[in-house]
């Protein structure tokens, strides 16, 4: 108690070395909350993209499909469809259950002839959940309920190779699940860009029946589950869970995150950054509190060997240093919390920072800073840590000092 | 109660050794008021930290209390020193960001004497030095003379057996040594507390009912 008492008077006496010690860490601490805070933003509009666009937030297919479907989709296919569909709809927290129907084939107009990767949609579901809100329609329009039944939208780098227009007709040529070939026409109803510049030059979205006409089959490969919400995701695997021993035999289901192979590879190199940021940080802490400390022993020498001639041990000599070093952390880490959420919120208030387009993506977009409870708990507790460890060093010399010396320290 | 047997105490400085102390041989009863004299560099503050077991003799034997203190570990004798040695010093080293209360208070915080006991303990204190009234003023705010009775008033707060006092009046005017010395005297009939003090000025030393002279580290009279 008496430590905590001296040790908070001792961190007052100094000003102006205190203030300095502050600012490092606090605008160290605002850095980390900042740039914390516009990575949970990263992710969460990536993680939330990723679901609502492609994914859904839980994939349901034949058993294998996930492991060896890509290869040979044929042999997974889900001809009773409907009845599974309507299991998965009567989950409460299911937003929508969508089908997808894929093929690869190849796309032309007559003159020009280009691979490409088609898929069929629920349209009317998916345009009902803004299931199609990841791709903005550049020209024309997105599949609706105004569009027909032989109307597609195709990726705009696709259309720009191909050198077609919306309103033109196309032709599509694959493979049939029978193994013969098959070319049905389509109608360029829009053209559509998602930001990933390799997807936009193969993607056609189609109507699933188009599809199924296309490939003679009557059936669906997987099905994508959106919920409400991604927090209610356990719930929904939970159930799923006891489903799959009734009513979806011989099914399995993947989440999002287990799909998301992209976003979690994002997500690693940003939290590897974050990692290195605050190892920067922290460096800087370290020395700028390791610097005060030493300092503040240095000054006070003559006052440790009055403090260990009237009975303070070794170990309380320490104890006063070390309290000295991670209260500066502390009190300046609430300072950097305070500050950075201030921050924080001032460049949210101001619109948010300017990101220019990802590599791979033609878009920039505005970034918001998240305040994130977990971000600033993780940057405070780093601070801390370092103070702690920066102090170390200068109080245990300070608790090794000879008191005859220190007594004579001018 | 306080015994040195031939110590001798040298300094290293490089290559050269200072012989500060060169066989003193010294006993020290319960309740004397001492004082060591000598001109500077004679020994008496080497002296005085080997009797406050701040120092280790480089031969010969520290005795308090028929014990030994080189059997003593670095913690025993930060103890020993908590509850039975009080220390005054020449430049009165009060904690500057503490009040007179808070100063003499320490020791005892140290000790961990209960809060009321303590309290108590402090204000009697601070009462028999005269600076009741100075309680919550910090060193900066106090006289010289003021600041030694802070000392003072720490240095017995422990109620230890001996307290050490190197030159207690060198930076003080000749009128405020004598009233530190009056009231280290009147302390010393008070609690039976054995004083143990340094100076090279004649007139302190009769305050003595001891004197030992020092000399080029060895006790001539
Ligand atoms: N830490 C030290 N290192 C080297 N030599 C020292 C040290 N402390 C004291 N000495 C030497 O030991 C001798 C005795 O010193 P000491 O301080 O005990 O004398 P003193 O009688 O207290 O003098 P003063 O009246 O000036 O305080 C001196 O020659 C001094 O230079
Ligand atoms: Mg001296």
């Amino acid at each position: 108690m008496n430590t905590l008492i001296l040790a908070i008077k001792n961190i007052f006496k100094n000003r102006r070395r205190t203030v300095i010690t502050f600012l490092a860490i606090t605008s160290g601490m605002t850095g980390l909350i900042v740039f914390g805070g516009y990575m949970e933003f990263t992710f969460m509009g990536l993680r939330e993209s990723t679901i609502r666009t492609q994914l859904g937030h839980v994939q349901v297919a034949k058993k294998g499909y996930f492991e060896k479907g890509l290869a040979n989709p044929g042999k997974y296919l889900i001809r009773e469809s409907e009845s599974v569909e309507r299991v998965l709809a009567r989950m409460p927290e299911v937003k929508l259950v969508t089908s997808r129907l894929t093929f690869s084939g190849l796309i032309s107009t007559g003159e020009r002839t280009l691979s490409c990767k088609g898929f069929g949609i629920n349209v009317a579901e998916e345009s009902a959940g803004d299931m199609n809100t990841f791709e903005t329609v550049v020209d024309g329009q997105q599949l609706d309920e105004s569009t027909g039944p032989g109307d597609g939208v195709v990726g705009v780098e696709l259309m720009k190779a191909l050198g077609a227009k919306v309103g033109d007709y196309l032709t599509l040529l694959t493979t049939t699940i029978d193994g013969t070939m098959n070319a049905l026409e389509f109608k360029v109803v829009g053209v559509a860009e998602t930001g990933s510049k390799e997807y936009d030059s193969v993607f056609v979205k189609l109507p699933l029946p188009f599809v199924k006409r296309l490939v003679n089959c009557n059936a669906v490969e997987k099905f994508m589950v959106l919920l409400n919400d991604t927090d209610d995701l356990g719930k929904a695997t939970k159930r799923i869970n006891g489903l799959l021993a009734t009513d979806l035999q011989g099914m399995e289901y993947r989440t999002w995150s287990e799909l998301a192979d992209f976003y979690l590879k994002v997500e690693r190199l940003y939290r590897g950054i974050f990692d290195i940021i605050i190892f920067i940080v922290g460096v800087i802490v370290l020395f700028s509190i390791a610097n005060t400390i030493t300092m503040s022993v240095f000054e006070r020498t003559r006052e440790i060997g009055t403090l260990r001639a009237i009975g303070t041990t070794r170990l309380g000599t320490m104890r006063l240093f070390l309290t000295e070093g991670i209260l500066i952390g502390i009190i300046g880490g609430i300072i950097g919390v305070v500050v950075g959420i201030m921050v924080a919120y001032a460049i949210n208030f101001s619109g948010g920072i300017y990101v220019p387009p990802p590599p791979g993506q033609n878009r920039g977009y505005l970034a918001m800073v998240l305040i994130v409870p977990q971000v600033i708990l993780y940057a405070f507790a780093s601070i801390v840590g370092v103070s702690a460890l920066s102090s170390l060093y200068p109080s245990f010399k300070a608790s090794r000092l000879k008191i005859v010396e220190a007594l004579h320290h001018i | 109660m306080i015994e040195l047997r031939d110590v001798t105490k040298d300094y290293r400085l490089g290559e050269t050794t200072v012989q500060a102390l060169r066989g003193v041989t010294l006993h020290i009863k319960e309740g004397d008021f001492v004082s060591v004299c000598g001109p500077s560099g004679s020994g008496k503050s080497t002296l005085l930290n080997l009797l406050g077991c701040l120092d280790m003799p480089t031969s010969g034997m520290v005795l308090l209390m028929e014990k030994d203190v080189a059997d003593f570990r670095d913690s025993e004798l930060s103890r020993l020193r908590n509850n039975t040695i009080g220390f005054i010093f020449q430049s009165f080293n009060l904690i500057p960001v503490l009040t007179s209360f808070e100063n003499v208070e320490y020791p005892l915080l140290i000790s961990k004497t209960g809060k009321k006991e303590r309290k108590q303990m402090v204000a009697r204190m601070l009462d028999e030095v005269g600076l009741s009234k100075f309680a919550k003023h910090k060193p900066d705010q106090l006289s010289g003379g003021q600041r030694q009775r802070v000392a003072i008033a720490r240095a017995l707060v422990t109620n230890p057996r001996v307290v050490l006092a190197d030159e207690p009046t060198a930076n003080l005017d000749s009128a405020t040594g004598h009233e530190i010395l009056e009231l280290m005297k009147k302390m010393n009939e008070d609690h039976r507390t054995t004083f143990i003090f340094s100076t090279h000025d004649a007139k302190i030393r009769g305050y003595a009912s001891d004197v030992y002279t020092i000399s080029d580290g060895r006790i001539v009279q």
